[in-house]
């Protein structure tokens, strides 16, 4: 298992503490199609769920949305002109999951979300820092090669400075494991790298294809299953059900590339398990990928 | 510094006929400018407010903006009938207007201007690369510099809209302070070269005291400008200024800043009076900018230029909790308070505006009393 405060940073992103409120999962935000420059870490996909949390709040009453109250409590309002229905711990009272539903429509439309490698990066921290005192955004940006100028800004926002190939496939930081997955310890990541569908999808430009990279945290592993989560939007949940994610991949041939074991993972927003194959787009990415790899992190 | 012998008893009782006077020719006029302001239709826009909270700030709007002008008109009024003098009122006078009417033109230009647009770099370069006009290409390779300024400008936070925007202010007010350096550098004499300090200090900067001054005039101005968020909190701290200014410069035997102080804080009673929420009227630009660089140029005149911070303490407040959010924000990622300016943060932790505005003239008080005890010294 991860450490008690990584573990409680997933819980978190699973369910965004937002008073009151439960079940309202983190969506994916990617920065790559806004390229937003010089921006709060929350609205480039690099947040923690508090600042997702604080930066709904100062959003919703910016801009009138109406979705809080003056002390920060979720005050959601029917579609009809219903009674907004209020959540506060005093009263007990929870809003409902089309509650949390609406909530994640409100992040996703202002931007709010997390990318596959802040919310790794945000985990791993938390889980080193805890386990081995080392905080592994500033031992990894020592090791990325950049310009001058550039290792000042790495150094101002590691956190956003963090990507899949410059930060967890790269051999300083990280080193290559077999496929013993007997050995595989929590903390330990799956990356991906140069996947994503061949052909050109709208909103890409030509030459995107085929560019993206991924990771997959392990939580957890027994020998027999390997436990991850990520951060990660599928195409077949479309606009709004996308987000922070578990799965499973079973070991069903020991010593075999981890294509050849069984993944399977839920999707909330369908709320249908899906297998392997194309269906279990997680899976999908990683038969795509050019490079599949399962990395621990160097100390 | 020995004071004995100064304090002129019959200054002092000039200078509240002057405050009086000033008070009550503004609550004279004052119906007449919010009738006028209301049929000109210069009211308060929602449309770039980006702060305006629901149900509270909403109230806010169709109020009437440029109710600075009841201040900088009283004063310009007094000051050119009974306390005119090429030597010490000419320049201040002169500098207030220019940052008033750089101002009033924003204040207009937010409600009657039309939609602005801003060329990029990267337009600007690509008109450089293809224009077939050589004078043209030579025109746009010699406003890139000016191009990219205004850029920087927008990507520091500047909403660009209907106004004129943060790179021309700047500018403008630039010259506004330019002008106030070339008056305290030239006309005042060398006494004016060196940095007065407290406690007998006097260090001569010689020419350095010309950018400080300019640099002084554009801070100030901008502080007054942002801190003129909430009813009531510009006007009221700027009354306890003003008040402290005035006392300065009497004590320092400065009849003419005496008087002009006076008068600036008389007709900042009124304004404050019809400016306490719910606001009859709000400051606008036009008086924010120029009270501001009138408030820089009044201590710089009395040779007491390092209190302007204390003077001024809560607009530098108010004014550096901008730039730490701008720092926190581009350079860090992160926010230092939920909202700037300040206020605003106190606005989203949950206080209502009348807290918010009645501890800040407090503690504005304060410190325009430590600038007093400072200056005695």
């Amino acid at each position: 298992m991860l450490s008690l405060k990584a573990q409680k940073l997933i819980d978190n992103y699973l369910s965004l503490p937002f008073p009151g409120v439960e079940g309202a999962r983190c969506p994916y935000f990617n920065n790559a199609k806004l390229h937003a420059r010089g921006q709060l870490r929350v609205l480039i996909g690099k947040g923690t769920p508090q600042e997702i949390v604080e930066e709904a709040k100062i959003i919703s009453i910016q801009y009138r949305a109406g979705l809080f109250d003056h002390d920060g409590h979720c005050c959601l309002h029917g579609e009809h002109g219903e009674k907004p229905s209020i959540a506060s711990p005093e009263s007990g009272a929870a809003v409902t999951e089309a509650g949390a539903d609406e909530l994640r429509k409100f992040l996703i439309d202002h931007n709010l979300g997390v990318d596959c490698s802040g919310f790794a990066t945000h985990i791993l921290r938390a889980h080193f820092l805890e386990t081995k005192g080392v905080d592994i955004t500033k031992k990894f940006i020592k090791n990325i090669s950049a310009p001058w100028w550039r290792k000042i800004i790495m150094r101002l926002r590691p956190m956003e400075s963090l990507g899949v190939r410059s930060g967890y496939a790269n051999d300083k930081n990280t080193e290559k494991l077999k496929n013993d997955y007997a050995k595989l310890q929590p903390g330990d990541v799956v990356v991906m790298l140069e996947t994503g569908p061949a052909f050109v999808p709208t909103g890409l430009r030509r030459g995107e294809a085929r560019k993206r990279n991924h990771i997959l945290i392990i939580t957890d592993c027994d020998g027999q299953k390997i436990k991850y989560v990520h951060a990660r939007a599928w195409s077949s949940e479309g606009q709004y059900g996308h987000g922070v994610n578990s799965g499973e991949i079973k070991i069903t041939n020991p010593g075999q590339g981890l294509l050849e074991q069984e993944w399977t993972e839920r999707s909330p927003s369908q709320n249908d398990l899906f297998h392997q194959g194309q269906a279990n787009e997680t899976y999908l990415e990683a038969k795509q990928a050019k490079v599949l790899e399962i990395r621990r992190i160097k100390f | 510094m020995d004071f004995d012998g100064i304090f002129s008893i019959a200054l002092l009782q000039r200078s509240l006929i002057y405050l009086m006077a000033a008070t009550v020719g503004a609550f004279l006029w004052a119906p007449l400018l919010i009738k006028l302001l209301y049929k000109f239709k210069i009211t308060r826009q929602a449309e770039y407010d980006f702060t305006l909270k629901d149900g509270e700030r909403s109230s806010k709007v169709g109020t009437p903006i440029m109710g600075g002008l009841l201040v900088v008109l009283t004063v310009t009024i007094i000051t050119l009938l009974f306390n005119w003098e090429r030597a010490n009122t000419y320049v201040p006078m002169g500098v207030m207007g220019i940052s008033a009417l750089l101002g009033a033109a924003d204040d207009l230009l937010n409600i009657f201007g039309r939609k602005r647009r801003q060329r990029n770099i990267k337009h600007t370069l690509q008109l450089i690369k293809v224009h077939k006009i050589w004078y043209m290409k030579l025109w746009h390779i010699l406003t890139l510099p000016w191009i990219a300024f205004g850029q920087l400008a927008a990507t520091l936070g500047s909403h660009p809209g209907r106004g004129i925007q943060v790179h021309e202010k700047l500018l403008l007010q630039f010259l506004a302070g330019a002008v106030t350096a070339w008056w305290i550098y030239f006309k005042l004499g060398p006494q004016w070269h060196s940095l007065w300090l407290p406690f007998d200090g006097q260090p001569f900067l010689g020419w350095f005291i010309i950018p400080l001054v300019i640099f002084l005039v554009m801070f100030t101005a901008n502080a007054v400008n942002i801190a003129d968020g909430l009813d009531g909190l510009a006007g009221g701290s700027l009354i306890a200024t003003f008040l402290g200014l005035t006392i300065i410069s009497w004590a320092l035997g400065r009849t003419s800043f005496t008087l002009l102080n006076a008068t600036v804080a008389g007709a900042l009673i009124t304004y404050t009076y019809f400016n306490i929420k719910p606001a009859r009227f709000q400051m606008g630009d036009v008086g924010s900018l120029g009270l501001g660089a009138l408030l820089a140029i009044n201590a710089m005149a009395i040779n007491r230029t390092i209190l302007i911070p204390v003077l001024g303490f809560i607009f530098y407040i108010e004014i550096i909790s901008v730039v730490l959010q701008i720092f926190f924000r581009r350079i860090l990622g992160r926010r230092l308070f939920k909202m700037s300016p300040l206020h605003h943060h106190f606005e989203f932790v949950g206080w209502n505006e009348e807290k918010i505005v009645m501890r800040f003239w407090v503690i504005h008080a304060f410190f325009v009393i430590v600038a007093l005890w400072l200056a005695l010294y």
